[in-house]
């Protein structure tokens, strides 16, 4: 079971492969799990459609072997690996300050989350005071990238039903923010902003004046955009009643973040288990009950609400001071295991380091909400057609840059 | 080395070119001509016994040179129509505001590669778009687009030929999706059977009314029974036929929001995976010209096709008794003194409306203007003196909007599921044109007894 | 640091426990031995002092000397993170019960732990890699692992002079090891 066993030549499935010329998604070796053997055997009636790594709506280079019978889906498999980086192992030879960098393009529509996680276990391990100003940037840099994020999501999700309009619709809105974010960071999608005990540099005229801009006009301009789907018949009614998961399943398939919500948990890791200065801050945690797919995208309509409410008050409460901490160039935390979370546009990010008094992290794992939410794909499936194998994974929101680390 | 040969290795390139081809065509001319006048005779008399043929033959041809740009002017609509709800800019380098660019796309399809995949059916894989390309023609050849004979094969079973020859193009997206050997192609032509047979029901279905009313299914007949003004259409009095029409001729044409068969978020581009180059060209084209015909159709039997919405009062008839040929040698003054008097009457005003206007300026922009108001006179003499050049006018002005309907609701709507799709045929738009068929009938006889008694 | 939430875990099981509670910053971290796992886990999740319904992390680690499955845990019971680290598997046959009959979704969670450390969670019914390309032979995580040897190794790589002669030996003594950890007997 540890080694898999060579693809061998008298398989009688690759010659007969071969000899039809036709690609089967069948693997070239004996199946290694009861699972492998269950999916890969056809009932009668029954064929493979293998969907990407080229495929127009797979969010990237996800590949999905799907076992039909007509238009219905009977199973499906998962294939990862197409964007595999190996960002814990390269974070293993990285000193602590570079690791920021390194993981940003996990998860590459909400980068900051990336930095945020990394940047608040680096600082438990170190014992690091964060400036509140320090703090405050943080907040309202990351909340405009989740709203930059959701914007995206809301797109997808209508381009994967056919709707060609929103997503471009809505790529005005995180546009403006991630010019935004660029003034700010110099950077438009992999930031590189936050840095152990502070961020990058300060907030500047540019960045305030886009921002001010882009406030007054912003819950408008969203309200606007939803109205294209919000309201549109064919749209309201392929989503309700669309893959639904109920509370307890969701809990024991560790869904986080919106997906969670819109079961009906108000788990949010910026209540449940406050960092930074959230505390600090009133919003509420929109939840929703039905679980659907439905469910899930309003909830993320609603989130963008909750956060412009932060980014107002985090405006009208910032304090002066410095924006990071005084710290050595070269960092060697004392051995010891740090824990954190935060919560990303998708739900829990998370990074655990181990540290051996070198300047590198001996051990850094990566927890990313898309890769836990990918693999209910396949539960959340039973039953449905070809056509909502997208619509579902679609609204799980999966990044695969954070899928395949 | 003979003397001939020295010559000819003497000769340059061009004069190699010129000294073969002058020749050539001098002895082309001329058998051309020999054979003319010898055959010329009995090819007139041929022509003259079979004139129906002849002329079926003429009007099958510019019939099918017509899809051609049709096809180009209504990508280049979707294109820039769904850029501009996009909030986008759309086509704008290649001609004025880019609308050469479907017919460099056109060219671009025809130069690319023609790859037939490995396992795929040849014969059957090249037919597939054939198929469906000439149904897309055929069905175009009764459709009445003016007056005075302006439809290419009036015939007094036109409507179920229609329906009769659009029904076959489901044969080519199936031949197209099984010969591919992909599965993608696979599901996207069972879709289109499932789809276009369901959809053909209520369909024609929806129609009956019309027929009923008109009492006859020669299209040109039930244009003709719509004149008058715009309350004499069909629509004010087959309302809900119009919109199960127009709802089953949008899934017919596997246009959004029922374009699952080339749904590319499900199954890549459906029936059409495979196809490249020209035969995907071909599928492509085909598409468009659908919407132009399903467009034309609607407008036909619902919209009184090509009558103008308002009839012109008989007391105001304007009577244009033109005949060029009594003007003599003036009308060859005239159009060649009129251009350039136009164009100079044209420029002054804007030569003086401002300095800013550089002589040579003002002398395009009046070149252009006299240009506008000669295709505007012209145009006003034809709509004047000949019905044919007003029905056309407004056969295509109606056809052409509900095409534009068509881009609307692409760029507005997503995709409908294939379930929700089979409901609605077959659980409310059929029952609904079966309720218009017999509201309909029960109408007419009672208009009848009424009548009667 | 919740120092009852501490107290009621020692109570609860300071028998199981292979090493002292551990609180530092907001995590509270136990030690307990691998076969412990199915029974400590079910305990935290099902008893309602504990109610850890929510797995937050599964992570592997390779200390250099022994391999460690650690788990983490959340629940409104605690305002810590819970960090259960099932202690001293062997290097040469890493082995412990999977936790997919509390979580399911734990399930890929332990097929990339798999993937990359080629630790056994026994019970998983879908062991097999995730990232890596299933002909592929080594475990990328571990710390005796080098990039170019395995270039070398695998099937599409072919063969390296300059890797070959240039790839540090695979000594002990350039493998990183977690300062404390300690070698367990391996169990065969």
């Amino acid at each position: 079971m540890t080694t898999a066993q060579r693809p061998s030549a008298d398989d009688p499935r690759i010659l007969l492969d071969q000899e039809a010329g036709v690609f089967e998604p069948v693997p070239p070796y004996p199946p290694r799990t009861e699972r492998e053997a269950e999916f890969y055997t056809l009932g009668d009636g029954q064929l493979f459609l293998n969907m990407g790594p080229q495929h127009p709506s797979t969010h990237g280079v996800l590949r999905v072997v799907l076992k039909i019978d007509g238009e219905n889906v009977v199973d499906l498999d998962p294939v990862l690996g197409y964007l595999h980086r190996g960002v814990e192992k390269l974070a293993e030879n990285a000193d602590y300050h570079q690791v920021i960098s390194q993981v940003d393009p996990l998860e590459y529509v909400s980068s900051l989350f990336n930095e945020w996680g990394a940047v608040l276990s680096f600082e438990k391990l170190l014992d690091v005071e964060v400036p509140r100003r320090a703090e405050y940037i943080r907040v309202l840099s990351a909340e405009l990238n989740r709203i930059a994020s959701h914007a995206l999501f809301m797109g997808w999700m209508a381009l994967d039903l056919g709707g060609l309009t929103p997503i471009l619709w809505s790529f005005i809105e995180r546009d403006e923010i991630v010019e935004m974010l660029a003034s700010l960071t110099g950077q438009r999608m992999l930031f590189n902003y936050f840095r152990i005990g502070g961020v990058n540099g300060d907030l500047n005229h540019d960045f305030m004046s886009r921002l001010g801009n882009w406030m007054s006009r912003a819950s408008e301009q969203i309200e606007a955009n939803q109205g294209l789907l919000n309201e549109n018949e064919i749209f309201v009614r392929r989503m309700r009643g669309l893959g639904p998961i109920d509370t307890k399943t969701a809990l024991r398939m560790c869904f986080t973040g919106p997906n969670l919500r819109a079961t009906g948990v108000p788990f949010d890791i910026r209540r449940a288990h406050p960092y930074s200065v959230y505390p600090e801050l009133d919003f509420d945690i929109p939840t929703r009950v039905e679980g659907d797919c439905l469910a899930r995208y309003l909830l993320r309509v609603d989130e963008v609400k909750q956060s412009l409410r932060i980014i107002d008050q985090c405006l009208h409460q910032m304090p002066d001071g410095p924006v990071i901490a005084k710290l050595p160039r070269l960092l060697r935390p004392r051995p010891g295991r740090a824990y954190s979370a935060v919560e990303s546009p998708r739900g829990q990010y998370a990074t655990y380091v181990v540290s051996d008094g070198t300047d590198q992290p001996f051990r850094m794992r990566i927890h990313d909400p898309s890769y836990i939410h990918l693999q209910s794909v396949g539960l959340l499936m039973q039953g449905n057609l070809i056509a909502d194998t997208m619509a579902i994974m679609a609204s799980l929101d999966p990044i695969m840059g954070g899928v395949d680390k | 080395m003979t003397v001939v040969a020295r010559t000819w290795n003497r000769l340059t390139l061009p004069g190699k070119v010129i000294f073969t081809v002058v020749p050539l065509l001098i002895a082309l001319t001329a058998g051309l001509l020999i054979t003319l006048v010898l055959v010329g005779p009995f090819l007139v008399d041929f022509i003259a016994a079979n004139l129906p043929i002849a002329r079926f033959v003429v009007a099958a041809t510019v019939i099918l040179l017509i899809t051609v740009p049709t096809a180009f002017l209504i990508i280049y609509m979707e294109m820039k129509g769904i850029a501009l709800m996009n909030l986008r800019i759309g086509p704008d380098r290649v001609g004025p505001y880019g609308s050469l660019l479907s017919v460099v796309h056109g060219l671009k399809v025809l130069m690319k590669e023609d790859f037939t995949p490995t396992g795929a059916d040849p014969i059957v894989f090249t037919w597939a778009p054939v198929v469906v390309y000439l149904t897309s023609v055929m069905t175009l050849l009764v459709i009445p687009f003016a007056p005075d004979g302006l439809v290419a094969q009036n015939f007094n079973l036109g409507l179920l030929y229609f329906f009769a020859i659009s029904g076959l193009s489901v044969v080519g997206l199936l031949m197209g999706g099984w010969a591919s050997f992909n599965k993608y192609s696979l599901l996207g032509g069972i879709r289109s059977a499932a789809q276009v047979v369901s959809y053909e029901i209520p369909l024609v279905l929806s129609v009956v009314g019309v027929i009923m009313l008109a009492g006859t299914m020669d299209l040109t007949v039930i244009v003709q029974n719509q004149a008058g003004w715009f309350t004499d259409w069909y629509i004010w009095q087959q309302p809900l036929a119009v919109v199960i029409f127009f709802i089953a001729a949008t899934a017919e044409a596997n246009r959004t929001p029922f374009d699952l068969t080339e749904a590319d978020s499900e199954i890549v581009a459906g029936f059409a995976t495979e196809y490249s180059g020209m035969r995907f060209g071909f599928f492509f084209f085909a598409e468009y010209v659908n919407v132009f015909i399903i467009s034309a159709l609607t407008v036909t039997l619902f919209l009184g096709g090509w009558n103008a919405p308002v009839a012109w009062p008989e007391q105001w008839a304007v009577n244009l008794s033109l005949d060029p040929g009594s003007l003599g040698i003036g009308l060859l003054l005239i159009v060649l003194i009129a251009p350039l008097v136009l164009t100079l009457l044209f420029a002054t005003p804007l030569w003086l409306i401002s300095s800013r206007i550089k002589t040579w300026q003002a002398l395009l922009g009046g070149f252009v203007l006299a240009n506008l108001f000669i295709v505007g006179l012209v145009v006003g003499v034809g709509y004047i003196g000949f019905a044919w050049v007003a029905g056309l006018l407004w056969f295509m002005l109606k056809t052409y909007v509900l095409v534009f309907t068509f881009v609307w609701m692409r760029g507005t709507l997503p995709r409908v599921r294939i379930d929700q799709l089979m409901n609605f045929a077959w659980k409310w738009l059929m029952e609904l044109a079966f309720l218009n068929i017999f509201v309909t009938a029960g109408a007419i006889i009672l208009i009848e007894y009424l009548r009667r008694s | 640091m919740d120092r009852r939430f501490k107290a009621r875990l020692e109570a609860q099981f300071g028998d199981r426990l292979s090493g002292p509670v551990r609180q530092r910053h907001d995590q509270t971290e136990i030690r307990i031995r691998p076969g412990d796992v199915v029974p400590v886990m079910t305990e935290l999740h099902d008893n309602p002092i504990f109610r850890f319904e929510f797995l937050a992390d599964l992570a592997g680690v390779d200390t250099g000397e022994v391999m460690q499955a650690v788990y983490h845990l959340w629940s409104d019971t605690t305002p810590d993170w819970l960090r259960v680290i099932a202690d001293g598997l062997s290097r040469d046959d890493p082995r412990v019960p999977s936790v997919t009959f509390l979580w399911p979704g734990a399930e890929w969670m332990e097929r990339e732990a798999y993937d990359m450390f080629g630790m056994i969670f026994e019970g998983n019914r879908d062991l097999r890699r995730i990232y890596m390309p299933p002909e592929y032979t080594s475990f990328p995580l571990r710390k005796d692992f080098t990039l170019a040897d395995d270039a070398a190794r695998s099937p599409g790589g072919g063969f390296r002079h300059m890797e070959q002669t240039h790839v540090p030996a695979n000594t002990p003594s350039t493998v990183r090891r977690l300062p404390g950890s300690r070698q367990l007997p391996s169990v065969k």
